[in-house]
């Protein structure tokens, strides 16, 4: 028997494939239910303005009761937008992704999200402990426990 | 005679799961349960809004948000078999995990306080206080007394040691019960000084006491209760084991599935998040499944890829989720702290207590070592044979007497009765020590049934669990995609009814 997660990843890849990705986002790897890679880019005016960047999402057999693993990718050349909540290791603070997922969100939704995060940002600075964060980081982003207190930017 | 009749869940062309997006057509027969939580058009499996709704609320950063729907917001209503027993010890948790809060506010504050010149003060004075409170005031007063200036300078290091040792078995519990780590602490260090003062200054010290002929005391392998040495270097650990295999034992046979503690022993590390406090203390330690343990979070991938025997069993599952429910409200660093520092205390109430009830009972007289029974009762001195004994002036003139064999006889068993007996004032004294190790272990066992009981009543709690299925009232009709039937039977035929918002309404049967 497929895994729920297993099931529902499927059927989220095939909304994807045939339904299209949100404008700004394309999938760039999903073969397996475990990990998948999607570039985003801001359309219209915004600091971020003709920079893509890539999102890895990464899935466990709990999904979706847990959430999705998610972050940028700073592998290859690739680069993680300089923003108050991106630490430079690719880690993203949005409580989406911690307190408040929800099942109801799906791979597509975080994507957008996150999109309308670098969207919104007035200006470019990573947060303000960075370096003491990214120095002491787990590999998996959901280990770490942020505090959401901003929501503004 | 005509109410209006709201569609609900089973009126519904296509189900559509928001959790787990599994479709289902109307007329597939399938078994499963569906429910429509809340105010809005999400509906979902029973099954598994029943499992996010566990899997989050334990989880304490995410349980604010479990019982409410994702979309609208509508808290979801549940129901379940509560009992009374599970509201009480609920309730105690939330008192204890409440006072584990004012103690961390009122600690800090204390140590602020006393920061820079008195922690050593304080540490010194509390560790004084847990020998007083776990030896007995006897020894308390043989050892130590009252007075500062009488203390050995190994009592200078030792006292401080006392409430370090004690926290920290409990923020890096090996296991759950601070039982072991405070038997060699407390036992074994006095065993070989006695305050020099007070001997002298005793009233009842002028008259010496005869020196004893080493004849008169014969260690035996086999004395009662055995020196606390022997009990928290050998006995203590085999018991502790023992106690912990049986507990398992009994956990499995009560609520049907293996305790998580035991699977995964190794779980470090606190969290702070109390108050004004946001502390995180974590050490990535590896589990023997070599998954990092994380404090809630995705604890569930954990376990899926740790414990892979059991994840789809539901009972284990259950039981995860009672674990994590009742433990949310124990991992306070306050309650544990203030736990771990009240052991003596704890210990010393329900060593008084059985000596109270040994009053009445011979046997526990007995078993508890109690034998002078009758000096507590009429005011009489302690006997302080003991600390003529071995000075020498008793073995002047038997020595020769006897014989070489019978000396070196002797001799091996005053030995290893040092080691089994404990030395001789140890054995001398009312062994205080004794009945308050026996009361703080009767105390871990209820404490752990006690745990036990709360966690068969918080499982049995989750596995009666249903969620309120409403109906649409409130939602757009228009927004559903209901089966055709529901239109038919509609009384728009009736002509009751202007046809715009007749979709809501029909005749009840």
């Amino acid at each position: 028997m497929a895994s729920i997660a297993a099931r529902r990843l499927g059927k989220e890849l095939k909304e994807i494939h045939s339904e299209g990705c949100p404008v700004g986002i394309n999938l760039v790897k999903a073969d397996d239910f475990e990990t998948w890679w999607f570039t985003i880019e801001v359309m219209g005016e915004s600091e971020y303005k003709g920079e893509v960047y890539t999102l890895q999402f990464r899935f466990d057999g709990q999904y979706p009761i847990s959430s999705p693993a998610v972050q940028f990718v700073i592998t290859d050349g690739r680069q993680a937008p300089i923003h108050p909540h991106v630490y430079s290791n690719g880690h993203i603070c949005a409580s989406i992704l911690g307190n408040e997922w929800s099942p109801v969100l799906s791979v597509t939704a975080v994507c957008v999200t996150l999109q309308s995060m670098l969207a919104s940002c007035k200006k470019k600075e990573r947060p303000a402990d960075n370096d003491r964060y990214v120095r002491h980081a787990p590999d998996n982003p959901k280990k770490t426990q942020f505090h959401y207190d901003d929501d503004t930017v | 005679m005509s109410a209006p009749r709201v569609p609900t869940v089973d009126d519904l062309r296509v189900k559509l799961c928001y959790i787990c997006r599994e479709e289902e057509p109307n007329e597939s027969g399938t078994q499963r349960t569906w429910t429509h939580p809340c105010k809005c058009t999400l509906i979902a499996h029973e099954s598994c809004l029943l499992e996010w709704i566990r899997s989050a609320q334990g989880n304490s950063t995410r349980a604010e948000n479990a019982l409410k729907c994702p979309q609208c917001g509508t808290q979801y209503e549940m129901m379940s078999h509560k009992s009374k027993v599970l509201v009480f010890l609920s309730l105690g948790d939330r008192v204890l995990q409440r006072a584990g809060g004012v103690f961390t506010l009122a600690a800090t504050a204390a140590v602020m306080g006393v920061m820079g010149s008195g922690i050593y003060i304080t540490l010194t004075a509390y560790g004084a206080w847990a020998v007083k409170n776990f030896l007995g005031k006897e020894v308390f007063d043989l050892m130590l007394t009252d007075d500062p200036s009488n203390w050995p300078w190994t009592a200078f290091i030792n006292l401080p040691i006392i409430p370090l040792s004690l926290i920290t078995s409990r923020i890096f519990p090996a296991n759950k019960s601070a039982f072991p780590t405070i038997v060699p602490i407390l036992s074994i260090w006095p065993g070989a000084h006695v305050a020099p003062q007070r001997l002298h200054h005793e009233p009842w010290h002028t008259q010496k006491p005869p020196p004893p002929p080493y004849s008169s005391y014969s260690p035996s392998l086999f004395t009662w209760p055995p020196s606390p040495m022997i009990f928290g270097i050998f006995v203590a650990p085999i018991l502790r084991i023992m106690y912990k295999r049986v507990l398992h034992r009994f956990a499995y046979w009560l609520l049907g599935a293996n305790l998580s503690e035991f699977k995964r022993r190794s779980r470090f590390g606190v969290q702070l998040n109390e108050g004004p406090f946001m502390i995180r203390i974590r050490a990535n330690i590896q589990d023997e499944n070599g998954n990092e343990i994380q404090e809630g979070g995705n604890e569930g991938g954990g376990r899926r890829r740790g414990g892979d025997e059991v994840p789809q069993d539901p009972n284990a599952a259950n039981l995860a989720a009672a674990e994590r429910l009742v433990d949310i409200n124990a991992l306070s660093i306050g309650r544990r702290i203030g736990g771990a520092l009240l052991i003596p205390y704890i210990s010393h109430i329900m060593g008084s207590l059985l000596f109270r009830i040994s009053k009445r009972s011979l046997v526990l007289r007995h078993v508890l070592g109690i034998k002078h029974y009758r000096r507590f009762v009429l005011g009489l001195q302690p006997t302080l044979n003991a600390f003529t004994y071995g000075s020498g002036d008793g073995g002047g003139s038997g020595e020769p007497s006897l014989g070489n064999l019978k000396y070196w006889r002797w001799l091996a068993k005053a030995v290893t009765g040092i080691w089994w007996g404990g030395a001789r004032r140890w054995a001398e004294l009312d062994p205080v020590w004794w009945r308050n190790i026996i009361g703080l272990g009767l105390f871990v066992v209820a404490k752990d049934c006690l745990y036990l009981l709360h966690l068969w009543h918080t499982k049995r709690e989750i596995e009666t669990r249903k969620v309120r299925n409403r109906d649409f009232s409130g939602v757009d009709i228009k927004e559903l995609d209901l089966k055709p039937g529901f239109l038919s039977e509609s009384p728009m035929e009736l002509g009751l009814i202007n046809p715009g918002d007749v979709l809501v309404k029909r005749a009840l049967r």
